[in-house]
């Protein structure tokens, strides 16, 4: 499921089935241009990671709105991303897991009220090559067995 | 000036009519034959079918195929991708389900749960199909997987729209 009017109208009625959040975590910095193309690359990848794992499983997993931040902001951040995770907890979802590419993350998993999924991305490449589109497909197999488990 | 190169008050009206009555005609008739042949100049949205994999490749163990159609909607036009689950049946013909569990939407899978190595299995709320797609009773879904349209043509089998059948 998405946050889109015609998913949350199948969702609504059936809340007690989709129990799973997916909240993509995805940094930017517009200031620095030697970063920007890196950020936009792993914005564009988490985007189609997330997307393989909705649609196979969207039954049971919404998928957050992105949650996006300055990247070097992890300090001041854990505290608004606690606030997006108590509210999704209020609908009620059980399992909330965040998404990112960005390690930074990892010092604070601990701080973080969801499960942290920090997944090593490419640093750079071309989404539409052959070896893109087997790393994410073997990498988004593995990560759906990780939330199944959670199950 | 001589009278050759003079065209007379008859012949100026006649060209002026034949002229500002052919733009009338054109003008009428236009949309007429535009209307008549719009089929030829619409672009197909969904409905056509897509090759998909070779007759020889499909076996009576399930197997999945994936193909990509474009879909065009009102604001974008984008690629899709979809999956079919293709296998022969007994009596020899091809069937190609749909994967997408009725129950929410999930992708099932084929014998992916070790109790039930011969039906459909959906991870999300474990709703079971059984080979021919017919939803198990008691688990969640409440309508059997939707069957594909089919057609082989030169050895390929080609899939078209995927059809939704009643619930058992």
């Amino acid at each position: 499921m998405r946050f889109a009017k015609k998913d949350i109208g199948q969702y609504l009625p059936e809340k007690e089935y989709i129990d799973t959040v997916v909240i993509p975590l995805v940094p930017f910095d517009p200031s620095s241009d030697k970063n920007m193309e890196k950020q936009a690359f792993l914005r564009e990848l988490n985007q189609v990671f997330t997307n393989v794992i909705e649609k196979e499983y969207r039954g049971r997993i919404f998928l957050s709105p992105d949650y996006h931040y300055m990247s070097d902001g992890q300090d001041e951040e854990v505290e608004r991303i606690n606030q997006w995770i108590h509210h999704f907890r209020e609908q009620p979802f059980k399992h909330i897991f965040l998404f990112t590419f960005d390690m930074k993350w990892k010092k604070y998993e601990k701080d973080i009220e969801g499960e942290l999924i920090w997944v090593p991305g490419l640093q750079t490449g071309d989404l539409q090559s052959t070896e893109t589109q087997a790393f994410v497909k073997e990498q988004a197999k593995e990560i759906s067995e990780l939330i199944q488990s959670y199950w | 000036m001589s009278d050759k190169k003079r065209v007379s008050r008859r012949q100026f009206l006649n060209y002026t009519l034949t002229g500002v009555g052919g733009f009338m005609a054109a003008g009428m008739l236009a949309p007429m034959v535009r209307f008549a042949i719009d089929p030829v100049l619409k672009t197909q949205e969904g409905g056509d079918m897509v090759s998909v994999a070779s007759v020889d490749e499909i076996t009576n163990e399930p197997q999945r195929f994936e193909w990509t159609i474009d879909q065009v909607d009102a604001w974008y036009e984008s690629e899709v991708q979809k999956t079919a689950w293709v296998y022969r049946n007994d009596s020899d013909e091809i069937i190609a389900l749909s994967p997408i569990c009725t129950h929410l939407g999930c992708t099932v899978d084929w014998a992916s749960n070790e109790e039930y190595p011969n039906q459909f299995f959906c991870p999300c709320h474990a709703g079971r199909y059984t080979k021919d797609g017919v939803n198990v009773p008691n688990t969640p879904p409440t309508a059997p997987l939707p069957v594909y349209q089919h057609e082989v043509r030169d050895g390929m089998l080609y899939l078209g729209d995927a059809i939704s059948r009643e619930g058992a």
